[in-house]
């Protein structure tokens, strides 16, 4: 097996404050886990979670979980969530044991399969009893693998977004835009990999290496923590005479940040510039004076700056953010989190009162709590739970839900090149009519 | 094949789609004997987007050539544009091995490729390497070297390159149309050889040509080309600020900005409106004048300072004597000589191709002056065979290398 040791030493860090843990979930998540394992990340625990113990064996992670040892018997889970979600619940108290003393979790998972779908809401249910800060990269399947595993992917998504503190989401379908349609599919789907990768390693760098000016794991939290759970990530590298300005483009163009379409509606965001020594002030104004075009007049920065000699001549810039204003998340974690607690410990058999509730119900997910009833962990139903509280939790994510359809708004108009490449010079997209850009 | 002496010219414009056919006569000029024009659909920014529908507006345009000329046209020199089309200049050496002395095609061949060998993406290939100046054992102002004796062969090249698979897009349109590209030449190198003659590129000049969806620009500097480059920004954006800013259709406003557009401030009276009258699902209205010109003022002087800035980059401004030369359909757009000639603090002139005999209709156009330039730039190319055999070959070997790619 392959081990790679890619801890540097450095000092300064606080190492032992912050404990980061990254975990993948089914093969998709494995996949990302192995990328971010290659990328090198600084003192991560990395935790590979799955049913296919042949997948789980041809992980390069360090510690690993089988799920369904009698369940499933080291096959994966046949594209069912339900026989997903019963395989974590056995495992449970193993993958609680690995989580314990974490101060960031990082889920990484495919969705619409079954280990991914099903598990990870669990997990990421066991992770947020740490109190830690729990953010999930799930990647969404392409539209053609099918309806089923479609709504499967955003069942499991719904369940995570009310528990996780923040949910990335990355459509496959959106593969498109970082590779070309000849490229091979491998390439592609590395690719994608990358983009998940890069973000994991850029939170774990801004918590980690020491900065000049520092953003602190509050900092992290009150940005994740107050959004309603849909994240955003972008992270761009590069180096040359115009590295602030390509940097910050790379970022920008994301597909995790909707072209930084999106940061308008945002309320906190964080802005992490890292670079050698050579960083100018030039720079750091170019870069937040460019992202000040992108983001509203609301929204509070958190800007850093991080110098590592080991990034030579490239400059990066990594920004964090998370949808929704600020009020409404705020409200809803804290029942969220003593309701779930409330639910696991005294164990009440609430399933049928769950189903009827959820509307949506499928028939599986509650016959899979009946046949799993043997269980200890019987009751403890995917993430479903904080949403269907009808007091104090409904009425927000009612809010957070319709938001949704606003998804595609385009803060500035670009007419009829609305669909081409943008022309962009300079930081400034050409497409956008001058007079706007420049408030004649 | 075409007869050996007639030469086409195809540009694949975002407004229109362009074939010049002309006859090389013996005393070494050009007569125009026909243009096809047709207004482009499923081109934008320059470049291909929605293929059948170009390749169909292709097809018009050579089969309106063709009626017009009475020449069946088999061989065509295509025009590229696109934002993704960079350069730089890049110099190669060779030095003569022992016992060898002169300076053989071989060594031009050579230094040429010298030059080329530069890391790029691996989705670019070069379009063009273009000769600048030749230096013999270091000493300057070699205008052939050819023959000479030498140790050491120096050569500046200024070397065009672009993303392949987006440049193979304009040459399959060609193919499938069974047309054979002869060679793939940059529109603002094409432009520049039907506006300029030869005193002003030994002059140093500036030539921008302001098309529909791009801007292309190339500077000469002592006869040769110092610096080009291409703009992903033109007349359409102009249309679009309109439509957007004055909340009209799209084509309204490509007309008003054709009929009333003004790019210079300050020229109406205040309050000073244009009428635009009420048609079938549009209902009329009055529209300031003043609004309509800061829009296309905006828009223009942006270009034009981009331009400008990138010139002054590289610091060429102060080599050109003989002036800034605008083209293309936007050049048409009133007061724009003032405005850039605010801008570059030099003479600016709006121009169209040199006369040549013919159709003279098509060249007091500035909307002709790539297609027509195209048709010089194989003239020229046809007249340098001779003298310098590898030249056109190598345009041909490296043209057909990238297509087998």
């Amino acid at each position: 097996m392959v081990q790679l040791n890619r801890q540097y030493d450095r000092d300064q860090t606080p190492k032992d404050s912050i404990i980061i843990k990254v975990v993948g979930i089914g093969g998709a998540g494995s996949n990302i886990l192995d990328r971010v394992m290659l990328d090198g990340i600084d003192s991560a625990a990395m935790i590979a979670v799955n049913t296919d113990v042949q997948a789980l064996t041809a992980s390069v992670a360090t510690e690993k979980i089988q799920l369904g040892r009698n369940l499933t018997r080291g096959l994966g889970s046949g594209g069912d969530p339900d026989l997903g979600l019963a395989t974590a619940e056995e495992a449970a108290d193993e993958i609680r044991a690995v989580l314990q003393g974490g101060t960031v979790i990082f889920l990484c998972v495919g969705l619409g399969g079954g280990t991914g779908s099903g598990a990870a809401p669990l997990i990421a249910k066991i992770a947020k009893e740490q109190n830690t800060l729990v953010i999930v990269f799930s990647a969404m399947p392409f539209t053609f693998e099918g309806k089923r595993r479609c709504r499967q992917a955003e069942e499991s998504l719904r369940q995570l977004r009310a528990t996780a503190d923040a949910v990335v989401c990355f459509e496959n379908d959106r593969m498109g835009e970082l590779a070309l349609p000849r490229m091979g599919i491998h390439e592609a789907f590395a690719e994608a990999d990358v983009t998940v990768s890069q973000s994991i390693r850029s939170v774990a760098n801004i918590l980690q290496r020491p900065g000049l000016l520092k953003i602190g794991f509050d900092d992290v939290s009150a940005v994740l923590r107050n959004g309603d759970a849909r994240g955003m990530f972008g992270y761009g590298e590069s180096e040359g005479e115009n590295r602030a300005h390509d940097s910050l483009a790379k970022a920008l163009k994301n597909p995790l940040m909707n072209r930084g379409e999106l940061l308008q509606n945002t309320f906190h965001a964080i802005v992490h510039i890292c670079g050698g020594t050579s960083v100018t002030l030039g720079e750091v104004q170019i870069i937040m004076e460019e992202l000040n075009r992108h983001i509203g007049d609301q929204t509070q920065l958190f800007m850093g700056i991080g110098i590592d000699p080991q990034m030579g001549t490239r400059l990066s810039v990594s920004i964090l953010s998370s949808l929704g204003n600020g009020s409404d998340r705020a409200t809803v974690p804290a029942p969220a989190a003593s309701q779930y607690r409330e639910d696991l410990v005294p164990a009440q058999p609430v399933e049928a009162a769950d189903s009827a509730a959820l509307g949506t119900a499928e028939p599986g997910q509650s016959e899979s709590n009946n046949s799993t009833a043997t269980d200890e962990f019987a009751p403890v139903h995917p993430a479903p739970k904080p949403e269907i509280k009808p007091a104090p939790g409904s009425a927000p994510l009612k809010k957070a839900e319709a938001k949704q359809e606003t998804m595609q708004f385009e803060p500035v108009s670009r007419g009829r090149f609305e669909k081409s490449e943008p022309t962009i010079i300079d930081g400034q997209d050409l497409d956008v009519p001058t007079f706007l850009r420049r408030h004649v | 094949m075409a007869k050996d002496n007639i030469f086409v010219g195809l540009e694949i414009g975002t407004s229109k789609i362009c074939v010049v056919v002309a006859q090389a006569r013996h005393d070494g000029t050009l007569k125009v004997l026909g243009v096809g024009t047709v207004p482009a659909r499923g081109v934008r920014k320059g470049e291909i987007v929605d293929f059948e529908t170009a390749k169909r507006c292709v097809h018009d345009a050579i089969a309106d050539a063709e009626e017009k000329s009475d020449v069946e046209i088999s061989e065509i020199y295509l025009g590229i544009t696109g934002g993704h089309i960079r350069s730089f200049n890049n110099r190669g050496i060779v030095v003569l091995e022992d016992g060898r002395e002169e300076i053989d095609e071989q060594d031009l061949e050579d230094v040429r490729t010298n030059a080329r060998e530069v890391s790029l993406p691996a989705e670019d290939c070069i379009l063009h390497t273009i000769i600048q100046h030749y230096y013999v054992d270091g000493q300057d102002g070699v205008l052939n070297p050819l023959g000479l004796f030498g140790k050491k062969l120096e050569a500046d090249f200024h070397v065009v390159y672009g993303i392949r698979t987006r440049i193979q897009n304009a040459i399959r349109c060609v193919k499938e149309l069974e047309l054979e590209p002869a060679d793939v030449v940059i529109n603002s190198f094409a432009t520049a050889q039907a506006l300029l003659d030869k005193s002003q590129k030994q002059l140093g000049a500036v030539v921008i040509d302001i098309g529909g969806g791009t801007t292309d620009f190339v500077v000469y500097v002592d006869g040769a080309v110092k610096q080009s480059g291409i703009v992903a920004v033109g007349g359409d954006h102009i249309t679009n600020d309109i439509s957007i800013g004055l909340k009209i259709p799209t084509a309204r406003a490509e007309k008003l900005k054709v009929e009333e557009g003004n790019v210079t401030l300050g020229t109406a009276f205040p309050g000073e409106t244009i009428l635009l009258k009420d048609e079938t699902g549009f209902a009329g209205r009055e529209i300031e004048r003043e609004v309509l010109n800061q829009i296309i003022h905006a828009r223009l002087r942006e270009i034009l300072d981009i331009v400008r800035r990138q010139l002054e980059a590289e610091q060429n401004l102060h080599y050109v004597g003989a002036g800034v030369f605008l083209t293309g359909g936007c050049s048409q757009i009133r007061g724009l000589e003032h405005l850039a000639s605010d801008l570059f603090g030099m003479p600016v002139a709006i121009t169209h191709a040199l006369p040549m005999a013919g159709v003279t209709s098509a060249f007091e156009n500035p909307q002709f002056s790539t297609a027509l330039g195209l048709v010089k730039y194989a003239h020229l190319m046809h007249l340098d065979r001779p003298s310098s055999g590898g030249v056109f070959r190598r345009a041909f070997q490296k043209f057909s290398g990238m297509f087998r790619n």
